[in-house]
C-alpha cells in the first residue's frame, strides 16, 4: 500500500510519515494510513471553504478577466461586445505613450524603494540585534509606519512635504537649501514617493530580518571572532549566507507588493499618476483605463500582462534562490 | 502587507511550555470567543443581506435624487416642501463630489439600479455615454408640454442636451468664464483687461512672486483645466475638432492658445499650478494672493463670503477678455438633471425635472444667484438683482458670445481631455509645446477615429 | 588558548543574543555602545516623528498648522476632530470601517483556522499552496471581473460585495500565519485525545484549537488591520452609505485641501486602532507577521 497520495511533498523514501517540511514528530508506520484515510471526508470538509472561496473570488474573476482582454469591452458592463483578439495586446504593447512610460515607472519604483529598504532593514536589523533596554519600544515603533493606512500616511506626507506650509522645507532651509516642491513637482515626486515607501517599510524588512537574526546559530560566529575576523568579514562571510534564504524571501514578498503599489500613489497624486503621469504606475494606469476611461477590454489586457508580468518576476527570483516553490 | 510562510514549530515565543500555560485560558477563552466569532458572522451575514430589494415602489417610498455638492442643489433643496406636497412623495437627495457621482453613476447604472429617480448630470461629460449605454429616460415627448416652455431655454444649453434627437436632460445651471480681478490693482493699468494680450501684460506687471504675490491664477490640473482653457482656445480662434471632424489641436491657434495659458501660469502664476483644480486654486484668490483669475462664473459667491475671503470688498468681474478672434467665451449647461431609465417611478422623477427646471423656479433660483438655462430668467431685470450689477453684465456679455461647448464632444471624454490637456500641462511646465502639441495632436486623431466608431450607435 | 582581543567592547556575551528580553549590561561605557544607541535612537525618531507631528497637527488650529515654524509647542485643541466629527460622515465611515473588518475577518477566520488544521495536520501543501496563489496574484487583475459580475448582480456598493473583497486578503493570510501554528503543534496532544475516544474534528475543536488562539488572536488583529487599511477595493466597491474610512479620508483630501488641521484629524482618527494594536500587541503582532521568517 502507498503512502499518503494526496499531498505530501517529496520526502525520503524511508520514512512514511507526513510530516511538513520540518521537524515535526513522526509516528509510526500504520498509524498515518489509517488516520489519512479514515479522515479523508473530514480534512475537504475543512479545507472545502476556503477553497471553494479562492476558487470563485480568483479562478472565475481571472478566467472572466483573460476572456474581457479579447474583447473591445467598453461603456457599460452589459454592452454587447465583440471578440478582437489579440487587438487590446497589440495596443497596448504599442502604447509608448502611456503603456511603457507606466511600465517603466513600475519598475523603477519597485528596485529602488525595495533595493533600499533591504539595505537599510538589514543596517537595521543588525543594530539592533543584540538585546538593548527600550527594545520592546523600538519595536512598537517600528509597527506603526507599516500597519499605518496607507492614506493616511500619504495625507500625512503631503504635509510635511508642502511646499509653502510643510515642516520639511522649514528643516531644509536651516541647512541652507533652498524650498523643494517635492510632491508638487513632476520631476521629484517619483522619487519623494519611493522615500515614502521606504519610511514605510523598512520596518517590515527589518522585523523579518531581526527574526531571521536571532534564530541564527552562534558558533561559526563565534569561531570567527575568535579567529580573528572583523565585524564585516563576520557579516559578509558568515552572517550573511546563514541569513540569505529569509532575505530572499522577505525579498520576494516586499518586492511583489511594491509592484502593486496603488493607495499611497493614487491618494497623494490622484487619478492618472498626476498632471503629466508622473507617477503613473501598471496599476495606477489600469485603474484608471477601468474607472475614468470605461475601457474594460484594454484594461483588462493590461491587467493580463501586469499579472504574467508579476509571476514572472517571482518566478526568476525563486529560481534565482535555487529553491522550490512552497 | 507580506508575510513569510511558517514552517519551523513555533519561534522563541511559541514553545510547549508557553502554549500548554496559555491553554487553560485559551481552551475557555477559545471556545467561547470561536462560538461567538461564528455568532458575529452570522449576524452580519443577515446585516449585509439587507441589499435594496426590487419590486414596485410603495407610496412611502421616496424620489431619490443625486446631485452635485452645488450651490443649486442645496437651493432647491429648500423648496422640496413645495414639490411633496403636490405630488405627496418624499424627496430624498444625496449630495457628492463630481469623482463621487461620477463613480455612483457608473456602479450604479451598470447594474442597472433602480435605486435613483432624478439624475444630475453633466451633458458635456456623460451625456453621450449615457445614451450610448440607455442609461437616461427618453424625455422628447415630456418637454412639449406647453407649460413647460421648451423653447424658452437658451439654444446652446438646450442643444446641449439632445443626443441623437432625443431630449435627454434638462438644464438647469449653466456656467461661462469669468474673469475675476482686483479692482485695487488694477486701478493704476487702467482697469480691467479686455483683451488677452492685455491680461497677460498686466498678470506679469503684477506678479511679485518673490513675495507671494501672483498675477495670474487659475486651474492647472490637466483635466480640470483643459475646460477652463477652452475659451482660450476659442478666443485664439482654434477649436478641439475642426469642421470635418479632424483633430484641431494642432493647428496654429491652438499652439498659440495653449502657448499663452502656459505663458500665464508658469511666469506670472504660484508653483505647482500642475496640481490644482478649482478647490486649490480658487482660495488663492480669494486671499487675495493672485490679482487675475479665470473660473466658472457660479463660484462668485466664495468671494463675497467672508468667512474665507479677504477680497469682498476689491473683487472684480469682467468679461472674458478678447483673443485674436474676439471674445469666445464658452457657455455650457454645467449641469443638468435626468430620469434614470430604470428608475420606477418614471412619471413622479419627470414631475421633479418639470417643477425643478420650470419658467417660475428657475427664475426664483437665478434671483437667489444660480445662473439657470432660461432666456426668460435673463430677461428679467429682477433675477439679475441678486448678482453683483457688474457680475450680471459679465454674463450677459458672456453669454452672447458664448460657444456651447468647453470639452471635445467626444464620447470618451475622460481620455479625450488627457490627450488635449498634455500639451497644456508642458505649457505651464514652461517646456516647449510645439512638439508636444504635434504628438498630442496624432493621439488626438488616433482616438477620434476609434471614438467615431463607438458613436455608431 | 584564546585570544580575546576581536572581543567587540561593550557587546554583551553570546548567551544573551537569543533572547529579546532585556540584559543588564556591564556598566562600561564605551564609544560602540553610544554610537549604537545613538544610531538606534536617531533611526527611532525617524519612524516616530512623523505620526507624532500628524498628531500635533491635529491639535493645532490650522493658522499654527500652516506656520512651520510652530513646532511641537502649542496649546491644543480639540477644534478639528469636532469640526470633522460634525457632519457624522467620518463617523458613518469609521462604522463601515468597523462593520466590514469585523465580518470579513470572522468569516475569515472561521473559513481558514479548519483549512489552515487541515493542511496542517494533514500535510497537504500543494493544495495549500493553491490557496496562498491568492498572494501572489495583483488584487487589481480581479477588479474588473468584480466589478462587472457583482454589478451584474447587483451587489455593488452592498457591505456584502466589501466583505467579501476583504475576505480575499485575509483568507490567504490567516492560512499563513495558522499553517504555522498547527504544524507547530505537537500531535501527541491530539493523539492523546482521540486515544480516549475523541474524533478527528473534536480533537481539532478541543485541543488544536484552543492552543491555537493566541495565533488565532495575531492573525485575527493583522486581518482586521488590513481590512482597515484597505483602499482599492473600497474605492471601487462602496457606494456613499457603505464607504469605509479611506475612501472618506482620499475624498477628504480634494474638497478639504486647505483644512490641514481637519485633514490631520481624520488622520489620526484613522491610525488610532493601528497604533492602539502595535502599542499593546507589539510583541504578538511581530510573531505573527515575522511567523516563519526563521525556516531551518
Amino acid at each position: 500500500m502507498s503512502r499518503s497520495t494526496t499531498d505530501a511533498p517529496s520526502l525520503p523514501a524511508t520514512s512514511p510519515t507526513t510530516a511538513g517540511t520540518t521537524g515535526r514528530t513522526s509516528r509510526g508506520p500504520k498509524a498515518p494510513r489509517t488516520f489519512e484515510q479514515a479522515n479523508r471526508r473530514l480534512k475537504w470538509l475543512m479545507l472545502s471553504p476556503a477553497l471553494a472561496f479562492v476558487g470563485l473570488m480568483i479562478v472565475f474573476p481571472l478566467i472572466f478577466t483573460v476572456n474581457l482582454s479579447f474583447t473591445d469591452a467598453f461603456g457599460a458592463v452589459n454592452a454587447d461586445n465583440r471578440y478582437i483578439g489579440l487587438q487590446n495586446y497589440a495596443d497596448a504593447l504599442t502604447d509608448v505613450r502611456r503603456f511603457w512610460p507606466a511600465a517603466w515607472r513600475t519598475v523603477i519604483f519597485t528596485v529602488v524603494a525595495v533595493t533600499l529598504e533591504v539595505v537599510f532593514g538589514l543596517a537595521l536589523a543588525m543594530l539592533m540585534r543584540k538585546a538593548f533596554r527600550g527594545m520592546r519600544m523600538v519595536r512598537t515603533v517600528l509597527m506603526i509606519p507599516l500597519l499605518a493606512t496607507p492614506v493616511a500616511i500619504g495625507i500625512l506626507w503631503l504635509l510635511i512635504l508642502d511646499p509653502t506650509n510643510g515642516i520639511a522645507n522649514h528643516l531644509l532651509g536651516f541647512v541652507g537649501i533652498p524650498p523643494q516642491e517635492f510632491l508638487g513637482s513632476v520631476s521629484q515626486s517619483l522619487p519623494t514617493l519611493m522615500l515614502i515607501d521606504v519610511w514605510q517599510w523598512t520596518p517590515m524588512m527589518t522585523l523579518l530580518l531581526l527574526a531571521g537574526l536571532t534564530t541564527l546559530p552562534e558558533e561559526p560566529e563565534e569561531a570567527a571572532r575568535v579567529d580573528g575576523a572583523t565585524a564585516w568579514q563576520r557579516f559578509r562571510h558568515i552572517i550573511l549566507p546563514m541569513l540569505w534564504t529569509t532575505l530572499l524571501t522577505a525579498l520576494v514578498l516586499r518586492a511583489v507588493d511594491a509592484l502593486k503599489t496603488f493607495d499611497i500613489l493614487y491618494a497623494t497624486k490622484g487619478a492618472g499618476g498626476g498632471s503629466s503621469f508622473e507617477v503613473e504606475t501598471l496599476n495606477v494606469y489600469a485603474y484608471g483605463l477601468t474607472f475614468d476611461y470605461q475601457e474594460y477590454g484594454l484594461a483588462s489586457a493590461v491587467l493580463v500582462l501586469f499579472t504574467l508580468f508579476i509571476i514572472g518576476v517571482v518566478v526568476l527570483l525563486r529560481l534565482r534562490s535555487g529553491r522550490k516553490s512552497a | 502587507m507580506s508575510l513569510t510562510r511558517p514552517a519551523t514549530p513555533g519561534g522563541p515565543d511559541r514553545t510547549p511550555e508557553g502554549r500548554a500555560s496559555l491553554s487553560l485560558a485559551g481552551t475557555a477563552l477559545s471556545r467561547r470567543s470561536f462560538g461567538k466569532l461564528l455568532v458575529a458572522a452570522a449576524g452580519t451575514a443577515a446585516l449585509t443581506a439587507c441589499a435594496p430589494r426590487s419590486g414596485t415602489p410603495s407610496p412611502d417610498a421616496p424620489l431619490r435624487v443625486m446631485a452635485i455638492n452645488h450651490v443649486w442643489s442645496q437651493a432647491i433643496s429648500a423648496y422640496f416642501p413645495e414639490f411633496e406636497d403636490m405630488i405627496g412623495r418624499r424627496v430624498s437627495m444625496q449630495m457628492l463630489t463630481a469623482d463621487q457621482l461620477s463613480n455612483s453613476y457608473n456602479v450604479k447604472l451598470n447594474a442597472s439600479a433602480t435605486d435613483i429617480d432624478v439624475m444630475m448630470v453633466r451633458a458635456l461629460q456623460e451625456q453621450l455615454l449615457f445614451a450610448r449605454n440607455g442609461w437616461m429616460a427618453d424625455l422628447t415627448d415630456r418637454v412639449e408640454d406647453t407649460a413647460f416652455d421648451w423653447a424658452d431655454f437658451q439654444e446652446a444649453p438646450r442643444d446641449r442636451s439632445i443626443t441623437r434627437d432625443k431630449v435627454l436632460s434638462v438644464p438647469v445651471v449653466t456656467e461661462r468664464p469669468a474673469l475675476y480681478y482686483r479692482k485695487d490693482l488694477v486701478e493704476g493699468l487702467g482697469g480691467a483687461p479686455q483683451t488677452l494680450d492685455d491680461l497677460l501684460a498686466m498678470s506679469l506687471e503684477l506678479a511679485d512672486r518673490d513675495n507671494g504675490q501672483f498675477g495670474f491664477v487659475g486651474r492647472g490640473q490637466r483635466a480640470g483645466a483643459v475646460s477652463q482653457w477652452s475659451s482660450f482656445l476659442y478666443s485664439f480662434g482654434g477649436d478641439f475638432t475642426l469642421a470635418d471632424g479632424s483633430s484641431g489641436i494642432g493647428t496654429p491657434e491652438a499652439v498659440a492658445a495653449y502657448e499663452y495659458y502656459g505663458r500665464l501660469l508658469h511666469e506670472a502664476g504660484p508653483p505647482g499650478a500642475t496640481n490644482m483644480s478649482l478647490e486649490q486654486a480658487m482660495p488663492i484668490f480669494a486671499q487675495g494672493k493672485a490679482a487675475f483669475y479665470v473660473d466658472a462664473d457660479a463660484i462668485y459667491s466664495n468671494f463675497l463670503d467672508p468667512s474665507i475671503s479677504t477680497v469682498q470688498e476689491t473683487v472684480g468681474f469682467a468679461p472674458f477678455p478678447a483673443g485674436p478672434a474676439g471674445s469666445k467665451p464658452h457657455n455650457i449647461p454645467s449641469w443638468s438633471i435626468g430620469v434614470n431609465a430604470f428608475s420606477r417611478m418614471q412619471d413622479d422623477a419627470w414631475a421633479f425635472v418639470q417643477w425643478a427646471s420650470s419658467p417660475e423656479m428657475v427664475a426664483r433660483l437665478q434671483a437667489e444667484g444660480i445662473p439657470g438655462a432660461r432666456q426668460s430668467a435673463w430677461s428679467d431685470p429682477e433675477t439679475l438683482a441678486s448678482f453683483p450689477p457688474e457680475l450680471a453684465e459679465t454674463m450677459r456679455i458672456n453669454a452672447e458670445n458664448g460657444i456651447g461647448h468647453d470639452r471635445p464632444e467626444v464620447i470618451q471624454v475622460g481620455r479625450a481631455r488627457d490627450i488635449v490637456g498634455r500639451p497644456l500641462v508642458a505649457g505651464i511646465l514652461g517646456e516647449d509645446v510645439g512638439p508636444v502639441a504635434a504628438d498630442a495632436d496624432a493621439e488626438f486623431r488616433d482616438f477620434l477615429d476609434r471614438d467615431n466608431r463607438q458613436q455608431e450607435f | 588558548m584564546s585570544t580575546v582581543a576581536t572581543r567587540t567592547p561593550g557587546s554583551p556575551g553570546p548567551a544573551a543574543t537569543t533572547r529579546p528580553p532585556v540584559v543588564l549590561r556591564p556598566p562600561r561605557r564605551s564609544p560602540w555602545g553610544w554610537l549604537r544607541a545613538l544610531a538606534i535612537t536617531v533611526v527611532s525618531l525617524i519612524f516616530a516623528m512623523p505620526v507624532v507631528w500628524m498628531i500635533a497637527a491635529a491639535l493645532k488650529t490650522n493658522v499654527q498648522v500652516t506656520d512651520p515654524s510652530v513646532g511641537l509647542i502649542f496649546s491644543p485643541t480639540l477644534e478639528n476632530f469636532r469640526s470633522i466629527l460634525a457632519d457624522g460622515e467620518i463617523l458613518r465611515s469609521m462604522g463601515n470601517s468597523l462593520i466590514v473588518g469585523v465580518a470579513s475577518t470572522a468569516l475569515s477566520v472561521v473559513i481558514a483556522v479548519p483549512a489552515a488544521w487541515a493542511v496542517g495536520r494533514f500535510s497537504m501543501q500543494r493544495t495549500g499552496s493553491v490557496v496562498l496563489v491568492a498572494r501572489i496574484v495583483p488584487a487589481v487583475s480581479l477588479l474588473v471581473p468584480w466589478y462587472y459580475l457583482f454589478a451584474q448582480v447587483g451587489l455593488v456598493g452592498t457591505y456584502t460585495v466589501l466583505i467579501l473583497s476583504h475576505m480575499f486578503v485575509s483568507v490567504p493570510l490567516i492560512l499563513w500565519i495558522m499553517i504555522g501554528f498547527f504544524e507547530g503543534l505537537p500531535v501527541e496532544l491530539e493523539e492523546a485525545a482521540r486515544t480516549d475516544g475523541l474524533t478527528a474534528f473534536g480533537a481539532f475543536w478541543r485541543i488544536a484549537l484552543p492552543l491555537a488562539a493566541p495565533g488565532t488572536a495575531t492573525a485575527s488583529v493583522l486581518a482586521f488591520i488590513f481590512s482597515w487599511n484597505n483602499f482599492m477595493f473600497a474605492l471601487i466597491l462602496a457606494d456613499e452609505n457603505t464607504k469605509t474610512m479611506p475612501v472618506t479620508l482620499f475624498s477628504f483630501i480634494s474638497y478639504a485641501s486647505t483644512d490641514w488641521g481637519g485633514l490631520m484629524a481624520a488622520a489620526a482618527l484613522m491610525t488610532v486602532p493601528v497604533v492602539l494594536a502595535a502599542v499593546f500587541g507589539q510583541k504578538y503582532l511581530v510573531a505573527g507577521l515575522t511567523a516563519g521568517a526563521t525556516k531551518g
